[in-house]
């Protein structure tokens, strides 16, 4: 009897134990399955030395942060996410040959753009002749000669991108100063180029008069001439299109020259660049910039993206990465830029890349950067660009700026957390 | 046999072709095309650099000028590529020309520092020049069905070429046994040896009748139209041009670092440099780390500097004179 009594015990302790290995087991088998299928590679170019690393090594860690979640959620239908890297040096001529590596030799299954519009370029006839959906970051009109249908661009610059990126710039500021003159200033280079283009129609649009325009070489030492020569046609406001080297330069000489304009700043690329922020520090006070994310309280509407960011800062802590500290300018885009592409994956439930491209095409995708939908030539169908203000900055501490109050967003007026003030009153 | 050269030229162009129709993998001619792009470079700057001692480090310039040939040509009138290879190495071998009669009474560092202006001049034109992209650069499409003579070139189904790579791949193949064909023409030629007397020195060359003016006009032209050639292709093949990458610094320091490894005495230098250099960076960029790219460079062109100044067929020349006795 006693016997008996304790096989029973021992069959139904043994049943209980299978059980409950089998329960809690479920979702690390599922991992483990995953990860025993043949990965989903994800193969993209990146600018990880040159000219755009600064912005291009902080996508990759998004990326990767990217890759982890899918991962840990169980893969990209069910088989493990894999990335398949090489760094471009941020020049041009090596994309068409990575891109061919990725998909010849290494057989991704799926391809993202490198950070930047003359990276991107590059790899789009190789994308539209393997018929490839193709998610680009920060490309500015990338796709407007090729018309691809299978090209969807991560900039929030709306369909008409170069004037959509100055738009809102300009409402704040007609908003607030009404300027009758403007000065424009840009770098001779791609990016700016574009972005002047557009600040030029919108400043007609506004009715503004351009009293200054000049372009400058971006291996200008020295910005005081330029400065001075806008400041002489005294413009209300000036806009300047410039790249991380031209910007800081810019806000030096705007320290050592001053202006009157009430306005200044606008296509200013680099200012939200965790170096250059914290080198230049009470030096921005007043500048009046484009943005894509700041950690102010509204920008709530982003879900997901605060966490991200505290995630890619510890990531850079702990792993003392030579990355952007903060990462609030990319980190965001670059994850949603997968984001989007993995979301669609897992929608089609295949690796068809018509049948990717039809379902980005056709619906509105909840990520990172909030609710994304994409319009003509693959652009986002409306902008969303901010335009912050630099204010109360005292000095040049870092951790100023991962907190709100320093780059508070004047615009969109739903998320708006400030006034825009005169460029001269906010410098002590 | 007279012209057993000439019947190996014409073989391995028909080998190229035939690698165009059996190798699927358009990878390889991605990478073969940057390959034989330098071959072309290196054999140009060795014309005027190996056989005549006048150092040009102003070979992006010449580059970017047969691809911004093209870029204007292509807006202008939406010719074709063959077109663009001879219109780039016409307007780059002008160029050549001018830079010969201009720098005639510069020698050394004075005239490989007046070719590097040369370079720096073109950038700040063709970045001011709104009509090639200007400093925002270009996009280029290539048409995707190109005809020749009302023969498809380019077609999945119907063309010579199954895709664009393939026939990029293909012209530049050809172009760099033609420029390989040239340099020894050159280097057997009157026009050789007039400027090797010019390298030894152009004095007493011009006391022994050399005439070193015409030489170097001739040198000039012909290294600059080749340099052009080289470069015409270059938008098709990146389907989007700036000036940073047309006239990147890489393209001089390697048009310079290839011979000089491979060795600048003879046809061969500027080829085994190429291939050799262009494969370790090609290699070394999608293999091991693309920082290693530049570093390779360096470091090869210091271990041949000390240990074989004559580069790779000087040393293999000497070894054999030593094995002789």
């Amino acid at each position: 009897m006693t016997r008996i009594l304790a096989n029973r015990v021992r069959v139904w302790l043994l049943g209980g134990l299978m059980a409950a290995a089998f329960v809690f087991s479920a979702p690390l088998a599922t991992t483990a399955e995953a990860q025993s299928k043949d990965p989903i590679k994800v193969g993209f170019s990146m600018a990880l030395s040159g000219a755009l690393a600064g912005g291009g090594q902080q996508s990759l860690v998004a990326i990767q942060l990217w890759a982890e979640d899918m991962n840990k959620k169980g893969g990209l239908l069910g088989r493990p996410v894999e990335l398949v890297f090489y760094d471009d040096q941020t020049n041009p001529k090596n994309v068409p040959g990575i891109y061919s590596k990725l998909l010849d030799i290494d057989k991704v299954d799926l391809i993202v753009s490198g950070y930047g519009t003359n990276l991107i370029a590059p790899a789009m006839p190789i994308a539209i002749e393997r018929e490839m959906t193709f998610m680009g970051l920060f490309g500015m009109n990338a796709n407007a000669k090729w018309e691809y249908e299978k090209y969807f661009s991560i900039l929030p610059a709306g369909p008409d991108p170069a004037v959509g990126f100055s738009e809102v710039w300009f409402q704040a500021v007609q908003k607030k100063f009404q300027p009758k003159t403007i000065a424009v200033i840009a770098a001779d280079a791609e990016f700016a180029q574009n972005l002047k283009e557009g600040a030029v129609r919108n400043a007609k649009a506004f009715g503004m008069e351009i009293v200054y325009e000049e372009n400058y070489n971006p291996k200008t030492p020295d910005f005081t001439p330029i400065l001075r020569a806008a400041n002489a046609k005294k413009p209300d406001a000036i806009y300047i299109a410039s790249y991380p080297n031209g910007s800081a330069g810019l806000v030096r000489a705007l320290a050592e020259v001053g202006t009157d304009a009430k306005a200044v700043g606008g296509g200013m690329v680099g200012l939200q660049f965790a170096g250059i922020m914290a080198g230049l520090g009470p030096m921005l006070n007043g500048i009046a910039n484009y943005d894509f994310f700041v950690p102010e309280p509204t920008m709530n509407l982003y879900p997901g993206a605060s966490d991200l960011i505290d995630r890619y800062q510890a990531k850079v802590k702990a792993e003392n990465l030579k990355v952007d500290a903060l990462g609030y300018y990319l980190v965001p885009w670059a994850y949603a830029n997968v984001d989007i592409l993995g979301q669609a994956v897992q929608a089609v439930g295949s690796l068809d890349q018509d049948a990717i491209a039809d379902y980005i095409r056709d619906n509105e995708f909840t990520s990172v950067v909030g609710k994304v939908k994409f319009g003509k030539n693959g652009e986002w169908d409306r902008p969303r660009t901010l335009v912050v203000q630099y204010q109360d900055i005292t000095n040049n501490d870092l951790s100023q700026f991962s907190k709100a109050g320093t780059r508070k967003i004047m615009l969109p007026a739903d998320i708006s957390t400030g006034e825009l003030q005169p460029f001269n009153d906010l410098r002590k | 046999m007279k012209y057993l050269f000439e019947i190996v030229c014409v073989l391995l162009i028909i080998g190229i072709f035939v690698l165009t129709q059996v190798v699927g993998n358009q990878f390889y001619f991605f990478i073969g095309f940057v390959i034989l792009q330098y071959m072309v470079l290196a054999t140009a700057w060795n014309i005027l650099g190996g056989y005549g001692g006048y150092v040009n480090f102003g070979s992006a310039g010449f580059l970017a000028t047969g691809a911004y040939t093209s870029v204007a040509l292509i807006n202008f009138l939406d010719i074709g590529l063959v077109e663009q290879i001879i219109a780039g190495g016409a307007i780059a071998g002008l160029l050549g020309f001018v830079t010969g009669y201009l720098t005639l009474r510069l020698r050394g560092v004075y005239f490989a520092i007046a070719t590097l202006a040369l370079a720096i001049i073109l950038e700040t034109v063709v970045a001011h020049w709104d009509y090639v992209g200007g400093a925002a650069g270009t996009s280029i499409l290539p048409k995707r069905k190109p005809e020749l003579f009302d023969i498809m070139v380019v077609d999945r189904k119907t063309g010579i070429f199954a895709n664009y790579k393939e026939f990029l791949f293909f012209l530049m193949g050809t172009v760099a046994i033609i420029s390989v064909w040239i340099a020894r023409y050159i280097e057997n030629s009157k026009l050789g040896r007039g400027l090797n007397a010019i390298k030894d020195s152009e004095e007493a060359a011009e006391c022994m009748g050399v005439p070193t003016l015409r030489l170097k006009l001739i040198a000039t032209t012909i290294s600059g139209a080749m340099m052009g050639v080289a470069g015409a292709p270059l938008a098709s093949y990146l389907t989007f041009i700036d000036p940073l990458s047309a006239f990147n610094l890489e393209y001089a320091v390697n048009a310079i670092a290839m011979p000089m490894i491979g060795g600048t005495v003879s046809w061969m230098g500027p080829v085994i440099g190429a291939l050799l250099l262009g494969t370790a960076q090609q290699v070394s960029s999608l293999w091991i780390q693309s920082e290693l790219n530049l570093l390779i460079v360096g470091v090869l062109l210091v271990i041949f500097v000390i240990i074989a100044p004559e580069g790779i067929v000087g040393w293999f020349r000497k070894s054999r004179k030593g094995s002789r006795g």
